[in-house]
């Protein structure tokens, strides 16, 4: 061992040797930890103020956990679509909930959130006894908000209408195999709107029927109103037996469903003769742009050779009064009117209005008359005929 | 000790590392403590074990994953590879109770010699690696048990089922509010008395001999930058700096780097000032490699993918599973969970209830120490997520409250389910013993409850009649939380127990096959509509 | 550290060498782990055992593109068999499309419970003749399967299409609770959605069959919106963005041929129709392999319309899945 030669022997011997000097790089070095070992502690306090409440919170309303989870298919699994099964009553309300993976959460959460449709109330199963058929499956029963599951894209329209419900059935037909009837009977709240519905799909080559006020029969089934009741009867086919059950049922339908005209005056007082099929029409509001005119029928005619649109507007005295009088205003604002003599105690005024004619009579509760016509002679003509009662 | 302080005397390196020692194992207590629901608020409880590389780097091995805050790793992986094994004495704490016991315990007042002796390098120090080496082996295969030797991890173990709830036992009310048990703590309680006693005979015994992290980190510095370097031209040979060589790498002579803890003993203890913490010195003066026999690593690598394969194949997590391995919400399915859990048992200090518990051989070999819920000690509560949110490696994930319940977002999806309740109807008062109950109808915490009964009224053995309610399980409903089993008034075996099979975290255990729609609350929805 | 002693010379630091490679190591290493850490970092949770499964994606079952054959066939004729005869000899064929051993999937338009005459779905007859035409192509099996919006027995009942399948003996699948299974899709609207999957495992080849009709909502109902037949679960939400999926499915869905039969053409009153006055005898086949020029053409010229409203096949065409120019394509057409 050479002797050291800068041994510094402290006092107490080599056991209490202590070092002294400390290179400068050790002393910054140490200072710099030091910091550190401060800087981490705060860091350490800083992070535990920040937390989520959330996680030590008494929430009651988690005591409410598995409900929603319930009502939509109480579990846990993904469960894959429903088959859709001859539906033997109401849509299930809670089908309307979204189920399991086939949506994103996002979706399923918005659709839970939101009331569900209410579910249709089962109503009577539609019971047709004829000889002959058979019902095949059982009645199936929708409303307006699931419309839809049955005619699809069609539903906004029976919509617009204000439709209540839909019964259906379908019928086999013993005599022709394979063959069958559809019977559908949607209800809306008015006959009125029935009417609308019905007078939307009307189909202009359809034959009139005897047994409603409101039918017709096409190629292959029977379509008509009675009451608020909206029928379509469709044949599968155009075989004579599935073609004669599809009558005998109309006939059936047409009998069994109430008759109601309520609001339908206006429709009653349109005269046939000379009305073009499939014509007739209803306009709740606006009628030829006008507020005043409200549940206006209307219909066209054929009339010495030209076609003559037509109007009818059934109300009370005072009403009709008031708006013949607006009528008469607004035309002579955007045109011509004038006065014509009146005839069995109606008020006549013609007028002529971007270059088209409205003759146009208010006879106590009633107001209509011809419009859209391009003679104005001819236009005259008509109304003074069916003033006095010759068109019927 | 010398006592008389000088204040310059604080900006030496190894005095900051005593600062350190103290900051550290203080702020692991501080942690420790303060995982309890009442004190917990936003502290990064499980932090140790979140920069602990070694649960890192096993967890990616086995999982193919970093997942969320094990990524801390990093911030300790630098370091080793820059300065070497400073983790092990600067921060962490187990290494530092070691440290200190071998301080208060051992040769303090024996002779230096002695002392020198017992801080040479032994080769049993190379069984560290052979450790490593099986451990990583099994995880390879599939297998983590890291978690079993792994100081963090056995420390917040230990603490947890063992140290806690004696100190709770001396002075009552200071841990907890009501005193917790855990299953087989005692054993976790002997192994750390012990380790810490083999101080007394070897300093830094679990350190230098069993440490697997110890070991890892060892393998890593390798490469550091930052090295101690004795200067041959002033070394007399005195071996006084092995006096309290903390890590015996023999910095007398050719200094084992992998075994240094950098903790700068002997750059205070060399009286020729040889000894100094250099950048890049010559590799020549030192041993850098572990020193491993490879045939012991061999064997190493043999027990760990055997361990493996005997393990997984000794059936517990597959079909064979046990109905009392009830695994906290959140948890990950079986296969993943004995993948991911590091046994640091951190989710059973913070459960509020008590009803997490160490388990021992019901989840097979592999998962000794991990976590399943206990329903005669407590209950899971519906409303709390804390195991999730202290769990470091995602063994339990860490799921918010309302994906645990079911509700908002998720409430299509519908709620975690840890298992389902039987009814033992031989144990049922109201189903076996004319006594009326029902208080599992009354503490069921889902709404609707998954328990409802149904009105009887039977004829007693003395003749009178008798209105009760029995009650049955909606299996649909059911969640598995066991308050109706910790609640039921036949203590000993409950006639409601909770069971794995249902639990939604596996497909496999399933118990209803459409998820639950045939729960009968639906189908009485379903007739009224 | 001055060195005193000639017998013990202090070695001279690292060299600049050994310096560079240890610190090229040690950079590299913590570069190394820290691009390993980031890489599989999962910063995010998820649920156990809620995880949603990777949806399937289709493949395709289009034909090579031919540059000489053409891909667009229109035949008029009197009845269905002969007129469909007609186109596929115009494209090449059925030959030109199936194989012998293959297995065909045909996706009819079975959506409502109408009798055929109402030609709101596909024609019984056109059904007939194109699994004879795939049986004499050497096809093993033909698949007949459809996910209707009312009740699927009823449907394929009403339709007609059970006794032809019974006739024919084609494997006629209904949608059952397990017959479907999570798609995966890049769509516009359809990203995540259950799908009708089963009728597809076996098959090799696939032929959409779809009647040219009305549509109150989206226009016309012709092949690309056929496809919507193969989407489970509650698919009405789509009626909101009813263009926007449709041009959807002809990125989710290629067949190796669409037939659109414009014998008898709903020309008002769509999707279910239900007068006899509604329906047009148009007499026309159109057969390719691009649905979308398929449906240009039975728009322009069967249901008459004016093809730019047809928003869908626009957005189609926008999007590279089709082209609404069938003019520009190789096309036949023939009166039988």
């Amino acid at each position: 061992m050479a002797a050291p030669l800068s041994a510094k022997p402290a006092a107490g011997g080599r056991k209490n040797f202590r070092r002294t000097s400390v290179p400068m790089v050790e002393r910054a070095a140490s200072l710099i930890l030091l910091l550190l070992i401060v800087v981490i502690g705060l860091a350490v306090y800083r992070k535990g103020k920040r937390f989520d409440p959330n996680l030590y919170a008494v929430r009651n309303d988690a005591l409410k956990s598995t409900a929603l989870a319930v009502e939509g298919k109480g579990g846990t699994a993904p469960a894959a679509s429903e088959s859709k099964a001859v539906s033997t009553g109401a849509p299930k309300a809670t089908a309307e909930k979204p189920a399991g993976p086939e949506e994103t959460p996002a979706e399923g959460g918005a659709e839970a959130s939101t009331a569900a449709p209410k579910p249709a109330t089962k109503g009577e199963p539609l019971e047709i006894a004829l000889t002959g058929t058979k019902p095949m499956g059982d009645t199936e029963f929708y409303n307006s908000d699931n419309l839809y599951e049955k005619i699809d894209g069609r539903a906004p329209a029976y919509q617009s209408f204000n439709v209540q419900a839909l019964r259906c059935r379908s019928f086999a037909v013993n005599a022709a195999a394979g063959s069958f009837v559809d019977v559908y009977e949607y209800r809306f709240d008015t006959p009125v709107n029935a009417f609308g519905m019905f007078a939307l799909e009307r189909d202009p080559k359809g034959k009139p029927l005897e047994i409603v006020a409101d039918g017709y029969a096409a190629d292959m089934g029977y379509f008509f109103r009675q009451g608020a009741v909206y029928v379509q009867i469709i044949a599968s086919d155009t075989k004579p037996e599935t073609l004669a059950k599809a009558k005998s049922i109309a006939d059936i339908r047409a009998k069994d469903l109430p008759v109601d005209d309520k609001g339908l005056a206006g429709r009653r007082k349109l005269p046939a003769e000379g009305m073009v099929a499939d014509s007739v029409s209803y306009v709740p509001e606006n009628a030829q742009g006008l507020s005043a005119l409200k549940d206006v029928f209307q219909a066209k005619y054929k009339f010495d050779g030209a076609e003559m649109p037509f109007f009818i507007m059934v109300a009370t005295a005072d009403e009709a009064v008031s708006a013949a009088k607006s009528f008469q205003d607004f035309c002579g604002k955007f045109g011509t009117a004038e006065n014509l003599p009146d005839v069995n105690g109606a008020k006549i005024f013609r007028a002529q209005v971007f270059g088209k004619w409205k003759v146009v009579y208010q006879r106590e509760g009633e107001l209509g008359g011809a419009f859209d016509a391009d003679d104005g002679d001819k236009a005259r003509a008509f109304i003074e005929k069916y003033l006095r009662g010759e068109i019927k | 000790m010398k006592w008389n302080f000088n204040p310059r005397d604080l900006l030496k390196l190894r005095n900051v590392r005593r600062v350190a020692q103290v900051f550290f194992f203080a702020l692991f207590l501080f942690f420790v403590f303060v995982t309890d629901l009442r004190y917990l608020k936003g502290y990064p409880v499980s932090l140790f074990l979140e920069l602990d590389p070694l649960v890192a780097f096993a967890t990616a091995i086995t999982t193919h994953t970093v997942y969320m805050g094990l990524l801390w790793s990093l911030l300790l992986i630098i370091p080793t590879l820059l300065f070497g094994r400073i983790f092990c004495n600067w921060i962490c704490p187990y290494g530092i109770l070691h440290h200190f016991t071998g301080w208060l315990l051992g040769k303090r007042r024996a002779e230096e010699r002695e002392r020198i002796e017992a801080n040479r390098y032994k080769k049993l120090y190379s069984l560290k690696y052979v450790i490593l080496i099986a451990m990583i082996a099994a995880a390879i295969g599939g297998s983590l048990q890291i978690g079993l030797l792994d100081p963090i991890c056995l420390l917040h173990r230990s603490a947890t089922t063992s140290v806690l709830p004696a100190v709770n036992q001396a002075a009552p009310g200071s841990i907890y509010i009501r005193q917790y048990f855990h299953v087989g703590g005692w054993v976790i309680g002997f192994i750390l008395l012990f380790l810490v006693g083999m101080n007394v005979v070897i300093p830094r015994f679990f350190c230098r001999v069993l440490c697997p992290l110890g070991a890892f980190l060892g393998t890593l510095s390798v490469a550091s930058l930052w090295r101690i370097d004795r200067d041959p031209t002033k070394c007399v040979d005195c071996d006084l700096c092995l006096k309290s060589c903390e890590g015996a790498s023999d910095p007398h002579t050719q200094l084992r780097k992998s075994e240094c803890f950098v903790c700068f003993n002997c750059v205070e203890d060399c009286p020729e000032d040889a000894i100094s913490f250099k950048f890049l010195p010559k590799l020549e003066r030192e041993i850098t490699a572990p020193v491993v026999p490879a045939r012991r690593a061999f064997l190493g690598t043999l027990v760990g993918l055997g361990f493996y394969a005997f393990a997984r194949t000794s059936g517990a997590s597959d079909r064979n599973y046990d109905k009392k391995v009830i695994r906290p919400p959140g948890s990950v399915e079986e296969k993943d969970f004995l993948d991911r859990c590091i046994k640091c048992d951190q989710c059973i200090r913070t459960c509020p209830t008590n009803v997490l518990q160490p388990a021992l051989m019901e989840a097979g070999l592999e998962g000794i120490w991990t976590p399943i819920l206990n329903m005669k000690l407590g209950s899971c509560d519906v409303n709390c997520t804390l195991c999730g949110q202290v769990c470091p490696t995602g063994a339990i994930q860490r799921i918010t409250i309302e994906e645990k319940t079911g509700t908002g977002k998720f409430a299509a999806q519908g709620p975690i389910k840890l298992g389902t309740a039987f009814y033992d109807l031989g144990r049922c008062l109201p189903w076996s013993m004319e006594t009326p109950c029902v208080v599992c109808e009354e503490v069921c915490p889902v709404s609707p409850k998954a328990i409802y009964s149904r009105e009887v009224t039977i004829t007693k053995r003395d003749g009178n009649p008798i209105k009760l309610r029995r009650p049955y399980v909606d299996p649909a409903l059911c969640i598995g939380c066991g308050v109706c089993e910790h609640e039921c008034p036949v203590t000993d075996e409950a006639a409601i127990r909770v069971s794995a099979v249902g639990e939604t975290r596996s497909k496999e255990r399933r118990l209803l096959m459409d998820g639950g729609v045939t729960s009968s609350v639906t189908e009485l929805e379903k007739r009224q509509r | 550290m001055i060195n005193m002693s000639a017998s013990n010379p202090n070695p001279p630091s690292v060299n600049r060498r050994e310096f560079l490679v240890r610190l090229g190591i040690t950079g590299a290493l913590i570069a190394g782990s820290g691009l390993a850490a980031k890489k599989l970092w999962t910063p995010n949770h998820f649920v156990p055992g809620f995880e949603k499964e990777k949806g399937l994606q289709l493949k395709s079952y289009a034909p090579e593109i031919s540059k000489v054959m053409p891909s667009l066939a229109i035949a008029h004729g009197a009845e269905h068999e002969k007129t469909i005869r007609a186109a596929m000899g115009l494209l090449g064929g059925m030959e030109r499309f199936i194989q012998r051993g293959d297995v065909v999937m045909i996706k009819p338009n079975v959506a409502f419970d109408r009798p055929p005459a109402l030609a709101a779905t596909t024609h019984p007859d056109a059904l007939r003749a194109v699994a004879k035409l795939c049986f004499e192509a050497g096809a093993s099996k033909v698949i007949v399967a459809d996910n209707p919006i009312n009740s699927p027995t009823g449907c394929f009942f009403k339709s007609g299409l059970t006794a032809v399948a019974a006739e024919m003996n084609l494997d006629l699948m209904y949608p059952e609770t397990n017959s479907f299974a999570p798609l995966s899709l890049d769509g516009e609207v359809l990203k995540e959605w259950t799908f009708f999957n089963t009728p597809f495992k076996k098959a090799n080849k696939v032929i959409g069959l779809a009647p040219c009709k009305d549509h109150n909502l989206c226009h016309a109902s012709m092949t690309t919106k056929n496809w919507y037949g193969l989407l489970g679960g509650r698919r009405n939400q789509f009626h909101q963005h009813i263009h926007s999926i449709v041009s959807d499915f002809a990125l989710m869905m290629k067949p190796t041929l669409v037939i659109l039969d414009g014998m008898n053409v709903l020309m008002s009153n769509g999707p279910t129709g239900g007068r006899l006055s509604d329906v047009k005898p148009m007499n026309t086949i159109v057969a390719g392999t691009d649905m979308i020029s398929v449906d240009a053409y039975g728009y322009s010229h069967l249901l008459e319309r004016d093809i730019a409203e047809l928003t869908y096949l626009h957005k189609a065409q926008e999007r590279g899945l089709g082209n609404i120019n069938w003019k520009d394509t190789l096309h036949k057409e023939v009166t039988v």
